[in-house]
């Protein structure tokens, strides 16, 4: 299967300034992929570069298969694209601008209104069609944006930054609606934010002052998880029980001190490790009373990788 | 070609939704049709030399005002990302932009064309140079249009790209003037830089095909330009 993001060692400079540095990023159809990073890490011209805007100084970037610069044309009919802060035409109205864009996405002018009345349906902007753009609020005219990169039904949806400026609410909405776009197509989004990525991606890429420290997998697939368990018992007794579990690589306590029953951390390796994990401690007759799986501590994860380099809390 | 046409219908609303378009048609058809009034007092000769002339002197301030959003506020507000992603080309985006500018200039001279009608009710003009003049103007207006759209690429302030337009077509103009000065071959080549120097003679009816030339040969590199302004860096 074709990767529907391949980009390998890209390079930007801004005049003396490295931007991005030998950065290669493979994302696979339907993933939802997002690019972490402090701000002026690199990530909006990473977006540029893939959407066309801009050239790479060195390394190449497909698309679908397409390559960015010698096949831009074609590469950018595959990708639908929310620049960062929505920037779109105020003086026209919401059914309007959605029905230009459609049209330089290449539908037909049957085709348009049907899929500029899907798109409005999926992002609620039923009530809002002929209001002018420069009069909706911030989160309204990030939702055309969205609706504007659907147009065409492109495999490819490139959000930058889709939470930035909204209120608490429409930041959930903005979720959940990445989230439900996501089962559908393949989802580049990037943040400054740990908790936004965290939410709605499968995998982040970690990028700092151009580069790419790590591409970390969120959603456990099967290998490594970790889980959470509550456990009534002596906990001397617990922990030998847990860590006798096949599989089972540490036993940790919850850092919450003074929880009663206490919380034990259990770090796994290899699948349904839950399943055994609540045999051995219900067989072994301590009282087992919750279990859940724990996400993978992006916080911890990022403040290591870019703790000690210089430009981390810009 | 459906996209140039998507693109135009666009930049078209964009002018004429402006009360920008219709101030600059008021103000034009006014003191248009004040020279004229005075040129037909004072002369009493059924022809539009003067008109030609003020119509030129003009567009070389109003033109640029038409102009200088164009590509300058695409840039400032960032939508210009949002045309450059979409899978249309750059000739198409400055072509619809240049013709949409083109429609306001030719509405203009449209209007102006009145002149010529009050004339050939009342009188019996020579109508060679009254062609003649008209066809000048559309050069000069498309020539200046071309000129603005470039300058409107460099830069994402509205201000400065009419102003910089209004400066480079101004100079362009009267730069015949400092070509006597100058030394064989400068002279030659600075004195045919000038927009005056090629505008005239369609002004008082003798058609030259090298000034057809020389306004056409602008038109195309400015349009050329504001393709490389737009291009991927």
């Amino acid at each position: 299967m074709t990767a529907v993001i391949a980009a390998e060692q890209l390079t930007k400079w801004y005049g003396p300034r490295l931007a991005v540095d030998d950065v290669s990023l493979t994302v696979g159809p339907g993933e939802i992929v997002g690019l972490l990073g402090p701000n002026g890490s690199g990530k909006t011209t990473i977006l540029r570069i893939l959407t066309g805007y801009l050239q790479p100084s060195a390394g190449t970037a497909r698309i679908a298969g397409l390559d960015v610069v010698d096949d831009s044309l074609a590469a950018r009919r595959h990708v639908g694209y929310v620049p960062e802060d929505a920037p779109l035409y105020a003086g026209m109205g919401v059914r309007e601008f959605l029905v230009f864009m459609g049209r330089l996405k290449g539908l037909t002018a049957t085709g348009v209104t049907a899929a500029v009345d899907a798109a409005m349906e999926r992002l609620g902007l039923g009530p809002m069609r002929s209001v002018l753009i420069g009069r909706l609020s911030r989160g309204y005219r990030q939702r055309v944006a969205i609706a504007q990169a659907l147009l065409g039904n492109p495999e490819l949806l490139i959000l930058d930054e889709p939470t930035n400026g909204l209120d608490p609410r429409q930041i959930i909405e903005m979720r959940e609606l990445i989230r439900s776009l996501g089962g559908e197509r393949t989802i580049l989004v990037t943040s400054h934010i740990l908790g936004e990525i965290e939410r709605v991606a499968d995998r982040v890429a970690i990028l700092l002052g151009g580069r790419l420290l790590a591409v970390h997998a969120l959603r456990a697939s099967g290998q490594g998880q970790r889980l959470r368990v509550c456990v009534r018992g002596d906990e001397e007794g617990v922990r030998a029980c847990l860590s006798r579990v096949p599989g089972v690589t540490t036993v940790g306590a919850q850092p919450v001190a003074g929880m009663s029953p206490p919380t034990y951390v259990v770090e796994a390796e290899g699948p349904s490790v839950a399943e055994a994990v609540a045999g051995a401690v219900v067989a072994a007759g301590f009282g087992l009373l919750t279990m859940e799986p724990m996400p993978v501590d992006l916080e911890a994860l990022f403040l290591r990788l870019t703790g000690d380099r210089p430009g981390a809390s810009a | 070609m459906r996209n140039f046409l998507t693109l135009l219908s666009k930049e078209e609303k964009a002018v004429f939704s402006s009360p920008i378009a219709y101030a600059i048609i008021a103000v034009y058809l006014l003191l248009m049709g004040f020279t004229f009034t005075l040129m037909l007092f004072l002369n009493r000769t059924a022809e539009l030399v003067r008109v030609f002339f003020q119509a030129a002197i003009l567009f070389l301030l109003i033109v640029p005002v038409v102009t200088m959003r164009l590509l300058a506020e695409e840039r400032r507000s960032g939508t210009l990302e949002l045309l450059l992603t979409s899978p249309v080309r750059e000739i198409e985006i400055v072509l619809a932009k240049f013709v949409a500018s083109l429609t306001l200039v030719a509405l203009m001279l449209l209007l102006t064309a009145s002149d010529a009608v009050v004339l050939g009710i009342y009188a019996e003009p020579d109508w060679g140079p009254i062609y003649s003049g008209f066809l000048g103007l559309v050069l000069l207006g498309a020539t200046l249009a071309a000129l603005g759209l470039v300058i409107s690429g460099l830069t994402s302030n509205q201000i400065v790209a009419a102003v910089v337009a209004m400066g480079v077509g101004i100079l362009l103009w009267m730069i015949d003037s400092i070509g006597h000065l100058l030394p064989d071959p400068f002279d030659t080549i600075v004195t045919s830089l000038s927009l005056v120097a090629h505008f005239t003679p369609f002004a008082t009816g003798a058609l030259f095909l090298s000034d057809l030339g020389f306004f056409l040969t602008v038109i195309l590199a400015c349009l050329f330009l504001s393709v490389r302004t737009l291009a991927r860096r």
